[in-house]
């Protein structure tokens, strides 16, 4: 049975520092949800909140019935919330076969390790013809795609992507969307967070705003779309 | 011809002893960016802890080792446990824990002199006998030693290499926070180094008495080349300090057949200075510290 992943009165940041106030949000099971907002406003703080890289200053997060606030990241990820950060942190020095394969760490993603890398490998075939090359030496959208192949190599029931697509060239940002899209389809949930409003509204079924740590605005893709005055208050665009 | 095949067989053994307490600090270094000073005091520990089990206790060679390498390997665990955990995320942990370890290794020193003496003990494992190869005698200590150390290295090799927590070890090493979403507990990670590290450090700790003596003190030679063959290296690189283990006990073995003892910590010092002039981050290191 499928859980909503549920954020309710979330307050989280770094140190003293206060990112996130008072935040409560809903990614619903087997949607795609999209985080926008500007830089530096807390999209990236959410999800390590979420994930367990930090600690909630309060407030809580629950996957269905089980509170994962507090459980520290490893416990997190064996309740089936998979985090693929910004800017990959892949293992710089494995191959690609063994940085996906860490994906598959816990013992009940190793248990079905094989059939995860078949459908990584059919998702992202590229991948299945550098498996034995060093991650240090990929291009840039090669990194991409091993962290998003490692994320779904753990099966897991919440799938996190931070800015899939910063930094790469247009045509590596597609393929990557048309994996994203694929996923979607395929009834996964995935929490998406996306620096470009007009690509989210295209791909989501729910968008949250984030501004100051607070939710500013949230509704469908398509009613993003309809509202060009929000992207210019908050986005500037 | 005989000369230089003695310079290799003992250069060989130097090296060998060498690289077994060069790896466990590479490894401490590697995975959580840790210097551990009281590396030299486990290596002592574990050496009187041989000596205690055998001489005192009368335990069969093997059972005795064990023992050894357990203690030595619990202590690492608990240098984790009390020092190093209270300190881990706090802004200049790199020195804390270095200052920590300087600190606990004494206190491990003085409490070996305390419990077995100051005066030097004989290291019961130690095997008589040679084999005269040609004009070449090679004492059979030394060729299990560079047995056992070669074997330990191609163990610790595989393990890192092939095993699930060996891979955990050095996804850690790499990434921490990587290592984290993949659901890896990089507590347990960092204990499991320091306790591989305090089982490496009892045997380094038994092979170097066997050649000299026990003396509450004598890690701190080792470790002071460890450190040395480290910094050669590359700080935390794990099969580089191996290679560079090897080669300086060459180098050492060379300088004292034909220039003379007094000299060969001199020009050692001197290789390391050639060394980080050519090379700042070490022979095998690279700029971004990622080591394993």
């Amino acid at each position: 049975m499928p859980d909503d992943l549920v954020v309710s009165h979330l307050t989280a940041g770094y140190g003293h520092q206060t990112v996130l106030h008072d935040l409560s949000l809903r990614v619903e099971a087997g949607q795609l949800t999209a985080l926008i907002g500007p830089n530096g406003h807390g999209k990236t703080t959410l999800l390590r909140a979420i994930s367990g890289l930090i600690p909630a200053k309060s407030g809580e997060i629950r996957l269905g019935e089980t509170r994962i606030s507090g459980l520290g990241a490893a416990a997190v990820v064996a309740r089936g919330i998979v985090h693929v950060p910004q800017g990959d942190l892949l293992f710089p020095d494995m191959t690609v076969l063994e940085n996906l394969r860490m994906g598959a760490f816990l013992p009940a993603a190793g248990r079905r390790e094989k059939a995860a890398l078949d459908e990584v490998f059919s998702l992202l075939p590229k991948l299945r013809d550098r498996q034995t090359q060093i991650a240090r030496t990929l291009s840039g959208g090669e990194r991409r795609m091993v962290g998003i192949g490692r994320g779904l190599m753990a099966s897991g029931r919440v799938l996190m992507l931070d800015e899939p697509s910063l930094g790469l060239a247009p045509i590596v940002i597609e393929q990557i969307y048309e994996v994203i899209s694929g996923l979607r389809q395929a009834g996964r949930s995935l929490l998406l967070v996306e620096e470009n409003a007009m690509r989210a509204a295209g791909i989501a079924d729910r968008v949250h705003l984030l501004d100051h740590g607070t939710l500013a605005w949230s509704g469908t893709g398509t009613q993003l779309s309809g509202r060009p005055e929000l992207l210019e208050t908050y986005l500037g665009v | 011809m005989d000369v230089l095949f003695q310079i290799i067989a003992s250069g060989l053994t130097l090296g060998a002893v060498y690289a077994i307490s060069t790896v466990g600090l590479a490894l401490v270094f590697g995975a959580m960016s840790m210097l551990n000073m009281s590396h030299g005091a486990l290596m002592a520990l574990g050496g009187y802890m041989a000596w205690f089990t055998l001489t005192g206790l009368g335990l069969p060679p093997a059972l005795g080792v064990l023992v050894a390498v357990g203690v030595c390997a619990a202590v690492g665990a608990l240098i984790y446990l009390l020092i190093a955990r209270p300190m881990l995320g706090a802004e200049g942990f790199e020195t804390r824990i270095f200052i920590a370890t300087i600190g606990f290794g004494a206190v491990m020193e003085s409490a070996i002199l305390m419990a077995f003496g100051p005066q030097p003990k004989p290291q019961p494992l130690a095997v008589q006998g040679g084999i005269g190869l040609g004009g070449v005698h090679l004492p059979v200590q030394n060729l299990l030693i560079l047995g056992l150390s070669m074997a330990l290295m191609l163990a610790l090799g595989l393990f890192l290499q092939k095993s699930r927590i060996g891979m955990a070890i050095r996804a850690t090493a790499q990434n921490r926070d990587a290592a984290r979403l993949m659901g890896v507990r990089i507590g347990g990670v960092y204990a499991l180094v320091l306790a591989i590290s305090g089982g490496l450090a009892a045997i380094s700790g038994i092979t170097v008495s066997s050649l000299s003596s026990l003396l509450p003190n004598m890690g701190g030679d080792p470790m002071l080349k460890a450190f040395i063959i480290c910094v050669v290296a590359g700080l935390g690189r794990v099969p580089g300090s191996v290679v560079a283990a090897l080669f300086i006990g060459l180098f050492e073995a060379a300088v004292q057949y034909t220039i003379g003892v007094r000299f060969s910590f001199a020009l050692l010092l001197l290789l390391v200075i050639v060394v980080l002039i050519w090379k700042p981050q070490g022979v095998f290191g690279r700029h971004q510290g990622v080591r394993l």
